[in-house]
């Protein structure tokens, strides 16, 4: 692409692209450890709203992927950093596992909300207490918006359909921190002192990998693992910089083409 | 044609439609209160030669249940006078054949008695208060999510309303979730959908030029009237708020204290 720079950064997406559960993508911790010879920076991004970036890091272990926990910026990452940059004390919608992310933010007399994947809240009260708060003038903050997930039992519904059902009820807008939005990729790029027109993103979501960080000014490789299925590359425009087979084609195409 | 304006227009009137939470009586403990002068105002309208048709969107009671707590607060009214969404529904289900996995109050499933609700291929949703669990939204979604042509009914679509301990999200913000997770578009049954006003309008067998809507809802009772052809008057009392007279879409053709002056003006008209 014409005006593009070196390679300075490379984000990659974890489940479907890194590992698919439990299993590594066949070559994925030997692809990392060639990347990682090359001058580039990594980082690990991901869409969570239940997982923290500890659980994240023991599973990437467990798999042999050589990563440190700082490499990691999630979905709860943007939350809590746009949460401490306004100085809010929110009103956490947000399982358990993920609140360690959030250790040290005051949470007393809440005047924000920030809401997750976070059935144990998706209740009555707790959805009329979080209506009232935005009612009020509380700014509402999504993880993501995701319309809903696979679970062992079957589908069930993401955190996308309550922050729309509040949004309608109270007539607002929430300010989404997940991928695909654009501030996401900025704010994982921000500490490796480069710009998205020097990064690249590996992933296996078309819309919320590849087309966000196309979005952002990065190039976007789609790797068909995961949850990609036969097409997903025509359902973006532009289409992505490039759509291989898994990781370690991808990592093959920054290490021979764009450094 | 000065006819044509409120309230000159009360001379042509063959129909009255009141809407009835905000206009009727408040809602709150105990059945709530009767607004001043609304009951001696719906007797005045029965003695006139006018027709006379209740309206409401309330989803939590069965309409038996619901006009027997009008009874109690005093008003002249019968189960055959009133029109909520649930028998709206129950008609528009029956006529095209379908089977709702239903997610409502508990005191609005007498309602339903008669539908066949056997291995669903819809989903009705009302205002079901704490049955929105995440849980029986789940419910509701898994069943719409594996159908090949998802069908969703929407009991009104209100935001939200007044309880007596703070404001409630109401069935509008469950209905958009559903729209959004499964990426289609409710069908709401009830105000302010021109096939609920053509339904009353139908029973009093009238043209839309030959009634008159009250209500305090200026978007659902006022604007959706007016929609239908018909006229719409908009009460200060319920849920009435001064920045509605100047709403960006919605003017009501006339603004009235409360349902006591509005009856008093038609009925001057007349004589």
């Amino acid at each position: 692409m014409a005006g593009r720079r070196a390679l300075k950064a490379v984000l990659i997406d974890l489940s479907g692209t890194l590992h698919i559960e439990d299993t590594a993508v066949p070559g994925a911790q030997d692809a990392l450890n060639r990347l990682r010879q090359a001058s580039v920076a990594v980082k690990f991004v991901t869409n969570t709203t239940k997982e923290s970036k500890r659980n994240l890091l023991e599973r990437l272990q467990r798999l042999n992927f050589d990563v440190q926990e700082k490499e990691i910026f999630t979905s709860l990452s943007a939350a809590r950093s746009l949460v401490e940059q306004k100085h809010h004390r929110p009103l956490l919608l947000l399982e358990d596992s993920a609140l360690e992310d959030f250790m040290g933010i005051d949470t007393s007399e809440p005047n924000a909300v920030v809401i997750g994947l976070s059935p144990d809240h998706f209740n009555y009260q707790t959805l009329n207490q979080a209506f009232r708060m935005i009612l009020e003038g509380a700014p509402l903050i999504a993880i993501h918006k995701a319309r809903y997930y696979k679970r062992k039992d079957g589908l069930a519904l993401g955190p996308g359909p309550f922050v729309t059902g509040l949004e309608y009820a109270a007539d607002c807008k929430a300010t989404v921190v997940g991928k695909p939005e654009k501030s996401f990729f900025t704010q994982a790029l921000s500490d490796l002192g480069c710009s998205p027109t020097e990064a690249v993103m590996i992933g296996d979501d078309a819309r919320d990998d590849v087309g966000g960080a196309q979005n952002a000014g990065m190039l976007g490789i789609l790797v068909q693992t995961g949850k990609y299925r036969e097409g997903d590359e025509n359902k973006i425009n532009p289409p992505p910089h490039l759509t291989c087979d898994s990781f370690p084609e991808a990592v093959a195409h920054i290490l021979k083409n764009l450094l | 044609m000065a006819d044509m304006d409120w309230p000159s227009c009360g001379k042509s009137l063959k129909g009255v439609i009141l809407d009835m939470c905000g206009v009727l009586y408040d809602s709150g403990e105990g059945g709530g209160v009767a607004i001043p002068g609304s009951i001696e105002a719906v007797k005045k309208l029965k003695a006139s030669d006018l027709q006379l048709r209740f309206c409401t969107n309330e989803t939590q009671l069965n309409r038996e249940a619901f006009v027997d707590k009008l009874k109690r607060l005093g008003f002249d009214i019968s189960v055959s006078e009133v029109f909520s969404p649930a028998p709206a529904a129950v008609a528009i289900l029956k006529e095209r054949g379908y089977r709702p996995h239903l997610l409502v109050y508990d005191g609005l499933l007498p309602e339903f008695d008669s539908v066949d609700t056997t291995n669903p291929n819809c989903v009705v949703i009302g205002d079901a208060a704490e049955k929105f669990s995440y849980q029986n939204l789940n419910e509701a979604f898994r069943v719409l999510i594996g159908l090949e042509k998802p069908v969703l009914f929407s009991l009104g679509q209100g935001r939200y309303y007044k309880e007596t301990d703070g404001l409630a999200l109401d069935v509008g913000a469950y209905m958009k979730a559903l729209e959004y997770a499964c990426d289609l578009k409710a069908e709401v049954v009830g105000k302010p959908s021109p096939i609920f006003f053509q339904s009353v309008l139908n029973d009093m067998r009238l043209q839309p030029h030959e009634a008159l809507m009250i209500g305090d809802d200026l978007v659902n009772d006022v604007g959706g009237a007016q929609h239908c052809g018909m006229k719409g008057v908009q009460v200060r009392t319920g849920k009435y708020r001064p920045s509605d007279e100047r709403h960006s879409t919605v003017t009501a053709d006339g603004t009235v204290d409360d349902l006591a002056q509005a009856v008093d003006m038609i009925l001057k008209q007349r004589h």
